[in-house]
């Protein structure tokens, strides 16, 4: 449904996304996880036509969007990361003018935001103003907006971002269920529990490049066989990793004075890691061990923790 | 789709009055406050009696032949002369009960007729600008009338004097009649007719319609001043209307229709509909509303009305060329207001415009468009001005204005919506 090819913008010196490649297929939730400023917003902006790319291309549905941008726009959803709602309407008003927008009629669009305000759970405060609703309400709207036309691809630029978690969890579960209705999605996020629960493939984005992409399970397979170890110490003064064959062992993740985080490599049992990583030179007092989360991948990708 | 668009922002200015209500409420209230400041409380179509005390300390034959003066007919359609004491007139003119206070000092009569200074004394009340004027000027030419008097008839005053201290018998008087009326014959020619004459004339078998249909709009204080107020506040509703824009850009809503839309000119277009139905809005309220507020009919409502429809276009147009050129709302709404005032005070929305400096006045006056429509809204009441020429004038300027803006918005959003 989505295709990327290499798509790349800079804001004057500053080259926020930088030869991004992936795509989407239909009936499948693909998340952009990255920090802050790593340049999600921006390729989405690009997929969506806010922004020019200054080299690649979008194809929709198998089209250039830059050939057939209308076209292309008919196809989208687009829930922006900021609310673009008229607080001063009611959430039925609001999803009856964005339908009106996308082309429906006026009878369509009255009987699209019925179906929506009751599938997100407002029936209750249609007829209230936006400004009046809570931060989940307001973000349940937001998404409905982008659902009147049911398009066929959608963009969720962090769409959860600064609201409870059962508030998300509704989101969730209604982005689960356009999945299974058949959409592609394209979920943007800094959440690792969004990513990790709702994705079937996850792309990770820092400073404008996908560092890496795959289902979950691809992604942990990169730190090995699926044990990391995190070691508590004192380290100061002492470099395991300089110790004979270390590195043919142990992949390190992070290092720190009190800490040192590691994965092992190749088939090897727990106790082995664990008896050698007792006999590392300097004061260890704890070992620990656990499966390799996105952040795990994230650390091992860029050297830092997704939440820094 | 234009509908939608427009219903969707009325719906929103709406429901959200405040900033409407206040555009619309200060003019009326500015006009309010100027017009009973400079021209005292309206009767309805006329600028109203000018309330004054005499102070009579003379009480001789002469001040009384003053005060019946004021007291004539004529006189009293504008004059409502009051009869006090100086300290109780003092304390209705610090009251503001009274336009003006006329001191006949003791023995004026007397030291006029013997040919001795004497002075009148007008004490007008400092809170009122345009009565108390008015008074001066009248005392004035009644100053200037004794002047005359005494000038051509000093010969005869003592004998005057005479008779006015009860000292003359029938003879004297009948010679002074005598001579006093062979001068009169000799300066007849001067006296009659006047070099000014005011000649009222009312046909004997015109009919009450006919009369009404020849006779004039009367000034109104409110009237004069409002098609000022007008022209500036609406300029303002505009500047806010328009910023509309800039608000869609900052909600982020605007960047949700181009992900739906890949034409964006319905949405400028619906701004610049939305700035022309909201301001028109406000030229009802604040022309029709201000008529009846203050009681008094507009001349020709159906040219006001049109000139006033070309100067909304006008402000559309100007607006929408100052919110496309600035970055975001608070500078737009920066020099909308500046250039507001700008336009408005060089075209004599707060003062005439004719009391601007010569050069301005001859030079600038000519080409502000406040001045176009407020001073053919002003000439209404009285003349049939080329109105058709001032409306065509502020019209085209408005529609170019709407162009170029159309323009500068398309450019701007072809570099990307934010």
């Amino acid at each position: 449904m989505l295709r990327v090819k290499a798509i790349a913008k800079a804001f004057g010196l500053i080259r926020a996304v930088d030869q991004v490649n992936f795509h989407v297929n239909a009936g499948e939730i693909y998340g952009l996880l990255g920090p802050n400023g790593a340049g999600k917003t921006t390729t989405i902006s690009m997929v969506c036509g806010l922004l020019r790319p200054d080299a690649g291309e979008v194809l929709v549905n198998g089209k250039s969007f830059a050939s057939h941008p209308q076209e292309a726009k008919s196809l989208m959803g687009v829930t922006p990361q900021d609310l673009a709602l008229y607080e001063e309407l009611t959430g039925r008003e609001n999803l009856e003018f964005w339908g009106r927008m996308a082309g429906l009629s006026s009878a369509a669009a009255k009987g699209r935001a019925n179906e929506l305000l009751e599938a997100l759970s407002l029936s209750d405060r249609a007829k209230d103003a936006v400004k009046t609703y809570s931060g989940g309400m307001k973000r349940r709207i937001n998404l409905g907006c982008s659902l009147m036309h049911r398009p066929k691809l959608l963009l969720l630029d962090e769409p959860t971002v600064g609201i409870d978690p059962q508030a998300r969890a509704k989101i969730l579960e209604f982005v689960v269920d356009l999945r299974e209705a058949g959409a592609a999605v394209l979920y943007t996020t800094h959440y690792l529990e969004e990513a990790e629960a709702l994705c079937q493939r996850i792309g990770i984005i820092d400073h404008g490049r996908v560092l890496a992409e795959g289902t979950l399970a691809q992604l942990q397979q990169r730190l090995g066989e699926g044990l990391v170890f995190t070691v508590e110490g004192d380290f100061q003064e002492s470099s395991p990793e300089m110790r004979a064959d270390f590195e043919q062992r142990f992949r390190v993740l992070q290092k720190s004075e009190r800490q040192l985080v590691v994965a092992a490599l190749g088939r090897r049992d727990p106790s082995e890691c664990l008896k050698d990583l007792l006999a590392l030179p300097g004061h260890v007092e704890n070992v620990s061990l656990k499966r390799p989360s996105l952040n795990d991948v994230f650390l091992h990708l860029t050297g830092r923790q997704l939440r820094e | 789709m234009l509908r939608t668009l427009l219903s969707k922002d009325l719906r929103r200015a709406w429901r959200n009055p405040l900033p409407w209500l206040l555009n619309l409420a200060l003019p009326l209230g500015i006009t309010a406050m100027i017009g009973l400041v400079f021209g005292g409380q309206s009767d309805g179509n006329q600028i109203g009696r000018i309330k004054f005390a005499i102070v009579d300390e003379d009480h001789s034959l002469f001040s009384k032949f003053l005060r019946g003066g004021s007291e004539q007919e004529n006189s009293a359609q504008i004059l409502a002369p009051v009869y006090l004491e100086r300290a109780a007139a003092m304390q209705q003119l610090n009251d503001a009960k009274l336009s003006a206070v006329l001191i006949i000092p003791p023995r004026f009569t007397s030291n006029y007729l013997t040919g001795g200074h004497v002075e009148l004394e007008l004490i007008k009340n400092p809170a009122e600008q345009i009565h108390p004027a008015i008074l001066e000027e009248l005392l004035g030419v009644a100053v200037s009338g004794l002047n005359a008097l005494s000038r051509n008839f000093a010969g005869e005053f003592p004998a005057w004097r005479r008779v006015a201290d009860g000292q003359a018998d029938y003879h004297e008087v009948s010679r002074l009649v005598e001579e006093e009326g062979n001068k009169m014959q000799a300066l007849r020619h001067y006296l009659f007719p006047p070099l000014v004459g005011y000649t009222n004339v009312t046909p004997v078998q015109a009919t009450a319609a006919d009369t009404n249909e020849k006779e004039g709009p009367k000034f109104n204080m409110f009237g004069f001043m409002l098609p000022g107020m007008t022209a500036m506040f609406l300029l303002l509703l505009a500047t806010q209307a328009v910023n509309d824009f800039h608000r869609e850009l900052a909600l982020r809503t605007f960047e949700r229709f181009s992900t739906l839309r890949e034409h964006l000119l319905p949405f400028v277009l619906s701004k610049a509909l939305f700035c022309f139905v909201t301001t028109s809005l406000g030229a009802a309220i604040l022309l029709g509303g201000g008529a009846c507020l203050f009681h008094f009919a507009w001349p020709r409502p159906l040219e006001v009305g049109l000139v006033t429809m070309a100067y909304v276009v006008f402000a559309t147009g100007l607006m929408a060329v100052i919110v496309a050129l600035m970055a975001d709302e608070r500078r737009s709404n920066a020099m909308g207001n500046v250039v507001s005032m700008v336009l408005a005070m060089m075209g004599g929305a707060m003062f005439p415009a004719e009391q601007l400096p010569a050069a301005l006045r001859d030079h600038l006056l000519p080409w502000m468009p406040t001045f176009w429509y407020i001073s053919t809204v002003r000439n209404l009441w009285w003349s049939q001005v080329a109105w058709p020429l001032a409306a065509v004038k502020l019209l085209s300027l408005g529609v170019a204005g709407v162009g170029v803006a159309t323009f500068l918005f398309q450019r701007r959003l072809n570099q990307g919506t934010r």
